[in-house]
C-alpha cells in the first residue's frame, strides 16, 4: 500500500484532531474532567508512570508472559498447522473442528484456567497460549495451501531434494502469510494475557489498569491505556514493515 | 521488445536428444473404475526435431510429456530419453517449460533462471554468467533484475524458456507454454521459440491445443484422441523454414490444419 504525502498528512491530522478534541472536551468542562482528564495531563501522567519502578516491573511481567506464551504457541501451532495441511486426511478431519474451536470466545474459559493453574504466571501464559494457538494453526494451514502445485512441480523437474524444496519453495511461498499470521497472533496473545491479568492477577500491566479503574484513578487509567496501545501498535507496525519487505512480489 | 537478429546464436550442441516411446500405457486407478489415460503409445523422436503433440482435453498429451520429463511413471511400456530410461527428472537431459504461473514470484528473472543451477550448488559467478547468456538468448538482456510481476506474459515465458535452457539439456519439453498469452503475443513467441530452437539445435516436444500453432511450429505433428489416449495420426510438416506469417493462409498450411481438425472433431 503506497501512501502519498497528502494521505499521510491527513492521517497525522486526524490523530492530532482526536487529541485536540479530547483536550478541548476536558478543558472546557463539556465532559467532566474527573471522568476524562485532559490529553496533556494523561501524557504527563504517562511520563511519571514510566519513571516508577513498580510500573516498569509490571510491564516486564506482562512482557515476559506475552513472549513466553507466544514462544510456545507459535512454533507449536505452526507445526500442528503444517502437519494438518500436509496430510489430506488430517486436513479433512480437523479443519471444521478448528473452525468450531476458533469461533468460541476464549474468555469464557478463563475461570477454568484460574481453577487449574491458580492465580499467577502459569494461568496467564496458559490463557495467552490458548487464545493464540488456534489462529496460528489456521493461518499455517492457509500458508501451506498458498504454496502452488506448479512451483513444486518446477522444483521437482529440476531435481530439488526435499530440503531444497522446503527452503526454496515452501518457505518463501509461505513467508508473507506466516508473517501476517505472526502479527495477528500477537494481537490475540496480548489480548489473552492482559485479560487474564485484569480478571485475576497480582501483577502485570493489565492488573494495574484494572486496579486504577476500580480506584477511579482516571489519569493513570488513561495513561495505561495509551501505553499498552502504543506498545501493541509498535509491535504490529514492526512486523508489517518486515512483511512489506518480504512480500513486495505479492500483487 | 528489441529485435533479436543481432543475438549471437549459441553453438548447436552435438546431435543428441532422441526420445523413444515404446508401447506406453497409463491407467489411473480410482475407487469406482480404472481410467485408461494412455494406451499403447509408441513414438520416435529424432534429435533436433520440433515435435508438437495436439489433441482435445483428456487425450493424455500432457501426461505423455510429464512421463518424458520423468515427472510421472507409466503403467506399462518404456520411454528412453537420449538412450536411457528416465525414472525421475534429470535436468541434464531434459529442461521443462510450464504454463505461465511457473516462475517463482519472489525471485528476480535471473534468479529464476539460475534456480536449476543453484539446486546443484553451482558457484554464484558461474550461475550468473550462464543465466545472463540464457536471458540474452531469449531476448531479455537487461531484464534480469526484474521480478515476474514486473514482466509481461510473453516476457515471463521467455524467462521460463531461459530457465529450461540454462543447463543446456539436449531436450526441451514444453507444456502449453503460450496458452495463457493473447493472440499477438502468442504469434511473436512462436517465432521467438523457432529462432531459439534453430540457434540451439534442441529436440523440442511441445504440447498445445492450438492447431494453427501446431502446424506453424512443427516438423511433425502428433495427433492424439481421448478415452483411451492414443496416437491417431502423425503428420510431417514440410513447409519451408523460416516459417512466415504468410504461410498461415497458404493451401499447404490449410490442408494440414484441416487434417488435424478432422481427427479432433471425430473424437470430441
Amino acid at each position: 500500500m503506497q501512501a502519498t504525502l497528502t494521505i499521510k498528512l491527513a492521517r497525522v491530522a486526524i490523530v492530532i484532531a482526536i487529541f485536540a478534541l479530547w483536550e478541548m472536551l476536558s478543558r472546557t468542562g463539556l465532559v467532566n474532567p474527573r471522568l476524562l482528564p485532559s490529553a496533556s495531563d494523561t501524557l504527563m501522567t504517562l511520563g511519571d508512570l514510566l519513571q516508577r519502578s513498580s510500573v516498569r516491573t509490571d510491564l516486564l511481567v506482562t512482557a515476559t508472559e506475552v513472549l513466553t506464551a507466544f514462544a510456545i504457541a507459535v512454533p507449536m501451532g505452526a507445526l500442528i498447522g503444517f502437519l494438518i495441511a500436509e496430510n489430506r486426511y488430517f486436513a479433512d478431519v480437523a479443519k471444521p473442528l478448528l473452525f468450531f474451536a476458533f469461533s468460541i470466545p476464549k474468555s469464557i474459559f478463563l475461570p477454568m484456567f484460574i481453577l487449574v493453574f491458580g492465580v499467577g504466571f502459569a494461568q496467564k501464559v496458559g490463557f495467552g497460549f490458548f487464545s493464540t494457538i488456534f489462529i496460528v494453526i489456521m493461518s499455517t494451514t492457509t500458508a501451506v495451501e498458498s504454496v502452488k502445485v506448479e512451483h513444486l512441480t518446477v522444483a521437482r523437474s529440476y531435481g530439488a531434494t526435499r530440503a531444497q524444496t522446503a527452503f526454496r519453495v515452501y518457505l518463501p511461498s509461505m513467508l508473507p502469510v506466516l508473517l501476517e499470521a505472526l502479527r495477528i497472533s500477537m494481537i490475540f496473545n496480548l489480548t489473552g494475557v492482559i485479560l487474564a491479568e485484569m480478571y485475576a492477577s497480582r501483577d502485570g500491566i493489565g492488573h494495574q489498569i484494572a486496579t486504577w479503574g476500580e480506584n477511579f484513578q482516571m489519569k493513570q487509567l488513561l495513561a495505561g491505556v495509551v501505553m499498552v496501545a502504543a506498545i501493541a501498535m509498535t509491535f504490529n507496525e514492526l512486523i508489517r514493515w518486515v512483511e512489506t519487505r518480504c512480500s513486495h512480489w505479492r500483487t | 521488445m528489441q529485435p533479436l537478429a543481432n543475438v549471437t546464436p549459441l553453438k548447436p550442441p552435438p546431435r543428441a536428444g532422441a526420445i523413444e516411446v515404446r508401447n506406453v500405457g497409463q491407467v489411473f486407478r480410482t475407487k469406482s473404475q480404472d481410467v485408461v489415460a494412455l494406451e499403447d503409445v509408441s513414438l520416435d523422436i529424432k534429435p533436433g526435431r520440433f515435435v508438437v503433440l495436439v489433441g482435445p482435453s483428456g487425450c493424455g498429451k500432457s501426461t505423455l510429456l510429464m512421463m518424458m520429463a520423468g515427472l510421472r511413471a507409466q503403467t506399462s511400456g518404456t520411454i528412453t530419453v537420449n538412450g536411457a530410461p528416465i525414472p525421475q527428472p534429470d535436468p541434464n537431459r531434459v529442461g521443462v517449460v510450464f504454463q505461465e504461473a511457473s516462475l517463482f514470484p519472489w525471485l528476480t528473472a535471473e534468479d529464476n533462471v539460475e534456480f536449476p543451477l543453484a539446486l546443484r550448488g553451482v558457484a554464484k559467478a558461474e550461475r550468473r554468467a550462464k543465466a545472463q547468456d540464457a536471458l540474452k538468448l531469449v531476448g531479455l538482456e537487461g531484464f534480469g533484475k526484474r521480478h515476474p510481476h514486473e514482466l509481461s506474459g510473453g516476457m515471463k515465458q521467455r524467462v521460463s524458456i531461459a530457465r529450461g535452457l540454462v543447463q543446456d539439456p539436449p531436450v526441451l519439453l514444453m507444456d502449453e507454454p503460450f496458452a495463457a498469452l493473447d493472440e499477438q503475443t502468442r504469434m511473436t513467441m512462436g517465432d521467438e521459440l523457432l529462432r531459439i530452437w534453430a540457434a540451439t539445435g534442441k529436440t523440442v516436444v511441445f504440447v498445445t491445443h492450438s492447431l494453427t500453432e501446431a502446424v506453424y511450429l512443427a516438423d511433425e505433428v502428433i495427433v492424439m484422441s481421448p478415452r483411451p489416449g492414443r496416437i491417431v495420426d502423425q503428420l510431417q510438416v514440410n513447409l519451408p523454414r523460416p516459417r512466415t506469417y504468410e504461410m498461415l493462409s497458404g493451401d499447404a498450411f490449410g490442408a494440414l490444419r484441416d487434417r488435424i481438425w478432422r481427427h479432433i472433431r471425430k473424437s470430441a
